[in-house]
């Protein structure tokens, strides 16, 4: 509970001194929302002319790239300091956090606030939920109970695959997080059906880099369509797989730190 | 005019240096050329959409491509971090013209930008097969098309590091460029499938020629006449935001104030 509280008061502390900007800040909100409207729009100009996109429809891969859109709002506006822990290592200033009582990881993550996540946790919580107004679920407790518990583990997959990816920085010891951007990027490929892709592409996004859990997998099940719903139902075992990987691979690189000297 | 050129010559020989900054910014194109082949491959598998085949969305996808990898090597951030973090105070001071200076890096950095270009489109081809180049003519106003898209695609960048001058935080204005230069310039999806009202509107704008006209032009999807006009509405764009973005360099020195000395 302290640690949760703290966390808070540290991003609290990022969001009062990024309101001093009011104008960058009005920019970034609205350049996010403009973003997502141009995905929408594509989408929209899209299924306009073709009935479904591999037996999927405008509303579900809606929801696929709402589920993105969320998981990465959520990333940017609670953990965004993940993506400077390439240069907290290059220049050494992990070493302030290793003498305070705190988790490294969280105090490297809560070291920035992207207000971007905001619109992005918005536009993505529309998004889903216009999807789900639009398709056809009987909704029963367990079914809303499954649906909580997707969203979670999709949200959690997101956040372990930037953490793992961003501390892969420990070996690389480059000042930019080069790899976790790349990833981050491929990332976007999982916005669309899984099964458009090729088989390589599939095992990629399915299975090393489980991208595929954010979106499609779970929304495949909560739709009950496509050929292999079942597996929708792995995405809370994927997200403790992954989130474990994640811790793993940062003390591993926790151990390699060495500062960098003055 | 030898200025510019060392400068081109300065930044081509350097342009290795910024390999980084290029692979970033290619990631998001080819990522997107990816997905977009992957989506038109399953939809046109069983019939033309809109009079788009599937060679064709192919071709379409791969113009797409090398113009989004055109004049992308510079990034944009580092004119706009010359700007924030002041060094532009260096440039004013040097006897060359600041805005032809900027777009002589934008030009030393595109050999480097055409080889990558080469690479992806050749890899493609092999992969998902060839497509039919247009008949000379169409070939020469293709070619045109291209040309043209290198200085208009450095003043719409060039332009909006300008804003830096009024903003703090580059990151949001660059994410709005992006969004609308993709939906505009029908890089994510053929301005012919967009609603009556807003392809007009992106036809007439300066993106188009940023991906549509090239790309339509290559597939032979416009005659030879209203290609021409396509091309003219190209250049007109690149005339007037060349002129403009003096105007908006003007009004930004006025608001500039660099500290320390």
């Amino acid at each position: 509970m302290r640690t949760v509280r703290l966390y808070l008061r540290l991003l609290g502390a990022h969001f009062r001194s990024l309101l001093e900007y009011e104008a960058d800040f009005v920019i970034l909100v609205v350049a996010t929302v403009l973003m997502q409207v141009v995905n929408i729009v594509f989408l929209a100009a899209l299924f306009a002319k073709v009935p479904a996109l591999n037996g999927w429809t405008f509303w579900s891969v809606l929801m696929m790239f709402g589920a993105v859109a969320l998981a990465e709002g959520v990333g940017s506006l609670f953990f965004d300091g993940m993506w400077s822990l390439a240069w907290q290592i290059n220049r050494g200033e992990l070493d302030y956090f290793l003498v305070r009582p705190y988790p490294v990881a969280l105090q490297s993550s809560s070291a920035n606030i992207g207000v971007n996540g905001l619109s992005n946790i918005v536009m993505g919580t529309i998004m889903i939920s216009t999807g789900l107004a639009h398709v056809d679920i009987a909704w029963t407790p367990w079914r809303v109970l499954l649906g909580v518990v997707l969203l979670i583990s999709s949200v959690v997959i997101k956040l372990s695959i930037n953490l793992a990816t961003n501390a892969v920085s420990f070996w690389l010891s480059s000042p930019t997080p080069l790899f976790a951007f790349a990833m981050h990027q491929v990332g976007d490929l999982a916005r669309f059906p899984l099964s458009i892709y090729p088989l390589a592409l599939k095992a990629a996004l399915g299975a090393a880099l489980p991208f595929a859990f954010i979106s499609f997998f779970p929304v495949a099940y909560l739709l009950d369509s496509g050929q292999s719903r079942w597996i929708g139902l792995l995405t809370p075992l994927v997200a403790v797989y992954c989130a474990a990987a994640a811790a793993i691979i940062f003390k591993r690189g926790m151990r390699r730190y060495e500062s960098a000297g003055n | 005019m030898r200025s510019y050129r060392a400068l081109i010559r300065a930044t081509a020989k350097a342009a290795l240096a910024y390999r980084f900054s290029l692979l970033l910014g290619l990631g998001a194109v080819l990522v997107q050329l990816v997905a977009l082949l992957a989506v038109w491959r399953v939809i046109l598998a069983e019939s033309a959409v809109n009079g788009f085949t599937w060679p064709q969305m192919r071709a379409y996808l791969l113009v797409a491509f090398a113009a989004g990898t055109v004049v992308s090597l510079l990034g944009d951030f580092r004119m706009a971090f010359r700007i924030l973090d002041g060094d532009v105070a260096l440039d004013l001071v040097k006897p060359i013209d600041y805005q032809k200076a900027r777009f002589a890096e934008a030009v030393g950095g595109l050999w480097i930008e055409l080889i990558l270009i080469g690479v992806v489109v050749g890899i493609t081809l092999a992969v998902t097969g060839g497509v039919d180049t247009p008949a000379a003519p169409a070939l020469a106003l293709f070619v045109t098309s291209m040309l043209l898209l290198v200085p208009l695609k450095f003043l719409i960048v060039y332009v909006s590091t300008l804003t830096c001058f009024w903003t703090q935080n580059y990151m949001g204005v660059q994410w709005a460029r992006l969004a609308v230069v993709n939906l505009l310039s029908g890089a994510l999806i053929p301005l012919a499938y967009l609603p009556g009202w807003l392809a007009s509107v992106a036809q007439w704008s300066p993106f188009a020629g940023l991906t549509s006209t090239p790309a339509l032009i290559f597939l032979g999807r416009v005659d030879g006449r209203h290609g021409l006009q396509l091309v003219a509405v190209q250049l007109g764009w690149v005339l007037v935001l060349w002129f403009g973005a003096r105007l908006v360099w003007r009004a930004g020195l006025r608001r500039l104030t660099v500290n320390g000395g």
